[in-house]
């Protein structure tokens, strides 16, 4: 039986005891009733990446062919002589070298001037509207990760169908599909490495299933499903391949547990991985600094995944995303402030790479949104909508970008 | 669906498996404030609050003047921060700056220390600057003390409640050495006072000035009156970074958006750049003067400023920004948004309409004092609603607190404890973003998170919990007959409410376990990590 309709019929016979009956919860024993018989689970993965705090991605994917930037940016510019070209007019913050040869490649595309429609400048309002998708709209639930496993249910649930690396789950993927937040693999369960774990994990069980309500019930359901998958296919036995070494820090250990989960075919569509520290308003640096360490990190991390999965990275798109950009001119305190639009990465074997993609609406004066930052010139439901629908195979955004039609295509997914 | 399917839900959900109706006994009640008034119970004392009479208790948590238990005195004496003052905490800090920037240069580069281990660091670490970090990760530590072993325990829930509310992160920067006073001076000597007194302090601690940069902010080109070189330095060596040069709006935002007006509280762009102006100048003195607030005239926009339609005229200085604050504080979006950000902590995640207005009104008639909105809460007939009764899902701090008062544990001075709410999602002072952590059942319950619950309680429960004493035979002695076990297991941790369910679920667990000792850590580990121990 599937771990949903177990879920669903414990929730028929809980309904008439429990203490709270959460809207959640129901919808999410509803949602049981009609989803499909078993499908194999997709092959394809999309890992999310969010650069918590505002990435600026001047800094990241560097105009250096544009003397503007220069102008604004005495102290925090990256000199021309160490960014590494990708297109005679970008090129990649020296720091993210790891990634050039994924670009020659052709499996890596940049989008440099993304966002949001919304103007906010509040961090937790823009990665609020980031992961709801739905920007300006602040009532939203559930996030667009989530509602897209609600509504492509042409594919079957695993318990690692969405899995949020890290303590807790993201907003991007809450909402009542099922949902995984995994602080790390190794310690995923009841009693450690402990003899007594089986029989802890089934007291545990017996006990969710007889006496919990609401989200504790199915969260606890969900993770003694896991468990036993877990178990059986032991992804953490799989050591890093092709030479790969993962950067020390919580980054690195996400992504190889990533990896480890996509080569034990454990059913992972979506994974989210997060990292902090973007949020430069002092000391930013340039080539060396503060905002160069974290891109160490992110560079080392992000080469180091697509080189243990090789010919595994095939089905697999990575995208990294951030609430919003930074602005154009540098602070009076060798930071940037906030800003609107900012840069992103795609990388995987299905994307059109070796390509900068939307348009750039350049650095002057009148091209800046607000008088101040990189405009948006690419919706960041147009980027995210069409890794779901050429990568994943998502038939209607609908749902999981409400009163939104797809715009433009982006064109980073071969299609 | 239909209203009389709603009411059916409604009644179904009020009244748990066969219960009568809503009759709730001092018992109920007793345990219901501890609930949310505290960190849960502990051995005994949903009893003693039952005789003593639930309302008059209640009235005696909200008496506290000064969040001080004078029977927590003797542990907190084993707290070296509490008797290191901030200047001397800053001091040092920058003493083992200097020294690691001149390490830095003399061998070890940047990429060296991120590719060392935890170890090798530690070792590396010279003595001041492991003697600083000894102190400094005590904080956390004295959070969990006092929260477990405090009688005062509305005074602990409120420190929390305002020291989330205006949290900061101690990752940044010289942050961590401000926390001590910003805990200690700033937050708990006026959790039951003014709000507007709150924002005040809060907006002129070094610890907030810091982490959300209003220390560096200055009207762009203004320069130091007397730039002496010395002086200069020191300044620059407090900042850690280059001499500011312009406006940062970073306070400016926060301030509006999550401490006062809320995010929908009707402010623009435009106010955030001019509360921004008004508040420039308003920094952090050097370790030499005491590290605390200080108003540099020179940094200070003179020009005139309109914050929410109201005229800044040029030239009051300091003046401006208490103004501003005082505006902010009255504004009746704050009293709403801090209204219902109360009543989601304290009643239900989706706050009822009712408590809110009322605790607006008690805002209002009291002009936001906060002993009066408190109290309006506990008496809204929305706080005692059996609807509302074990209707919040603990937060990992909450879990941890309560379940270590349940057993009549005692955590230790060492950072210990403290860790065991980190690994569960809470890192106490380690939240990064401004908003604090959020209050709500979605964002706590998840499946890692519950099994790590499920693992915490097991260890406390077995009395392997590092950083706690707990004395098991006192609360809970072995015994070979199951019933007794059982009854004792559901009184000690679930005030006797535990389900049938639950009751028959436990005992076929132990059923084969012989041993009392491990019957014992099964059954209390079962309780203590199952469903309805995770509710309040």
């Amino acid at each position: 039986m599937t771990l949903s309709r177990r879920v669903f019929v414990r929730a028929g016979s809980l309904g008439l005891v429990s203490f709270g009956l959460d809207p959640l919860f129901l919808s999410r024993a509803a949602y049981a009733i009609t989803r499909p018989a078993a499908l194999p689970p997709n092959r394809r993965t999309l890992v999310c990446l969010f650069q918590r705090g505002a990435v600026d991605g001047l800094s990241m994917i560097v105009p250096h062919g544009e003397e503007q930037y220069y102008r604004e940016r005495p102290r925090i510019a990256i000199p021309r002589g160490s960014v590494v070209d990708l297109d005679g007019h970008f090129g990649l913050h020296p720091r993210l070298a790891p990634l050039k040869p994924f670009w020659d490649a052709g499996s890596l595309a940049v989008v440099p001037a993304v966002g949001s429609p919304d103007g906010t400048r509040s961090h937790f309002d823009a990665q609020d509207y980031m992961e709801s998708g739905t920007p300006g709209v602040k009532s939203t639930t559930d996030g667009w990760a989530n509602r897209y496993c609600q509504n492509a249910r042409e594919h079957t649930d695993t318990p690692f169908r969405a899995v949020a690396f890290g303590p807790q789950l993201p907003r991007i993927m809450a909402g009542t599909a099922p949902a995984l937040a995994i602080d790390d693999l190794r310690s995923f369960g009841v009693g450690g490495r402990a003899g007594n774990s089986d029989r802890l994990s089934r007291a545990f069980e017996s006990l969710y299933e007889g006496s919990a309500t609401g989200l504790l019930a199915t969260s606890a359901e969900e993770s003694f499903e896991a468990i036993r998958m877990l178990k059986s296919a032991n992804p953490s036995a799989r050591g890093a391949e092709h030479g790969a070494v993962y950067p020390r820090g919580r980054l690195g250990d996400s992504l190889q547990q990533i990896a480890q989960l996509i080569k034990a075919g454990l059913g992972l569509e979506i994974a989210f991985a997060d990292m902090g520290g973007w949020d430069t308003h002092v000391n930013q640096g340039n080539e060396q600094g503060q905002l160069s360490l974290r891109l160490t990190e992110l560079g080392q991390a992000l080469g180091a995944f697509a080189t243990d999965l090789g010919e595994g990275m095939r089905d697999v798109c990575v995208l990294t995303m951030s609430e919003f950009g930074r602005t154009i001119r540098e602070n009076g305190t060798g930071g940037t402030d906030h800003g609107h639009g900012t840069a992103m990465l795609v990388l995987g074997g299905t994307v059109a790479g070796k390509q900068v993609a939307g348009r750039w609406p350049g650095l002057a004066a009148e091209a800046r949104y607000e008088g101040r930052d990189v405009a948006v010139t690419t919706d960041f439901r147009d980027l995210f909508g069409e890794i779901l629908t050429r990568h994943l195979g998502a038939r209607d955004l609908s749902a999981v970008f409400p009163g939104y039609s797809a715009g433009r295509s982006v064109g980073v997914i071969r299609s | 669906m239909t209203r009389p399917y709603l009411l059916l839900l409604a009644a179904l959900s009020a009244a748990p498996l066969g219960a009568q109706p809503a009759l709730s006994t001092p018992r109920d009640s007793a345990l219901h404030v501890l609930n949310r008034l505290a960190y849960g119970a502990t051995p005994g004392l949903v009893e003693r609050i039952a005789e003593e009479g639930v309302l008059r208790w209640i009235d005696r948590q909200l008496a506290v003047t000064a969040a001080d238990d004078p029977g927590l005195r003797g542990v907190l004496a084993r707290f070296d921060l509490l008797r290191t003052s901030q200047d001397e905490l800053a001091r040092s800090y920058f003493e083992v700056q200097r020294e690691r920037r001149a390490d830095r240069r003399a061998a070890v580069s940047d990429s060296a220390m991120n590719t060392m281990s935890p170890e090798e660091r530690e070792r590396r670490m010279p003595p001041e600057a492991r003697a600083l970090r000894g102190l400094l990760g005590q904080a956390p530590q004295l959070v969990m003390v006092r929260a477990v072993s405090s009688e005062q325990q509305l005074a602990e829930v409120m420190a929390d409640f305002w020291t989330n509310h205006f949290n900061i992160f101690i990752g940044k920067n010289v942050t961590r050495v401000y926390l001590p006073s910003y805990i200690e001076e700033t937050i708990r000597p006026r959790i039951f006072g003014r709000f507007e007194d709150l924002l005040v302090a809060t907006a002129k601690s070094p610890a907030m000035m810091v982490y959300l940069d209003n220390a560096q902010s200055i009207m762009p080109g203004a320069r130091p009156e007397q730039a002496r070189r010395a002086g200069r330095r020191r300044v620059m060596m407090v900042l850690e970074e280059r001499r500011p040069t312009g406006l940062n709006e970073n306070y400016a935002r926060e301030l509006m958006e999550l401490h006062t007006l809320g995010v929908d509280g009707g402010y623009t762009q435009k106010d955030v750049t001019e509360v921004a102006r008004v508040l420039t100048g308003w920094s952090v003195a050097r370790p030499a003067q005491g590290s605390g607030f200080v108003f540099n005239g020179w940094a200070h926009d003179r020009g005139a400023k309109t914050v929410l339609g109201a005229e800044f005229p040029s030239g009051h200085g300091q003046d401006e920004g208490v103004r501003l604050l005082g505006m902010l504080a009255e504004n009746p979006a704050t009293a709403h948004y801090i209204g219902a950000k109360l009543c989601a902590r304290f009643v239900n995640d989706t706050p009822p309409d009712g408590c809110v207005d009322n605790a607006v009104g008690a805002w209002k008639r009291s002009g936001g004092d906060l002993r009066e909105v408190l109290r309006a809460i506990f008496r809204s007939p929305d706080f005692w609603a059996p609807a509302n009764r074990a209707a919040k899902v603990k937060s990992p701090l909450e879990f941890v607190v309560s379940a270590v008062r349940v057993v009549g544990g005692a955590p230790d001075t060492t950072p210990r404890l403290a860790g065991a709410v980190g690994r569960l999602g809470q890192p106490l002072y380690q939240h990064v973003a401004p908003n604090g952590y959020p209050e709500l059942e979605k964002d706590w319950v998840n499946s890692g998170a519950l099994l790590n619950r499920m693992n915490f309680a097991m260890q406390l429960a077995a009395n392997r919990l590092p950083g706690v004493t707990v004395d098991l035979d006192r609360v809970l002695p072995a015994t070979a007959d199951r019933t007794a076990l059982l009854d004792a297991v559901d009184r000690l941790v679930l005030g006797g409410k535990m389900t049938p369910r639950t009751r028959s679920a436990i005992a076929d667990q132990i059923a084969q376990i012989t041993d009392p000792v491990q019957a014992r850590a099964f059954a209390l580990g079962l309780a203590i990590g199952g469903p309805e121990f995770q509710r309040q």
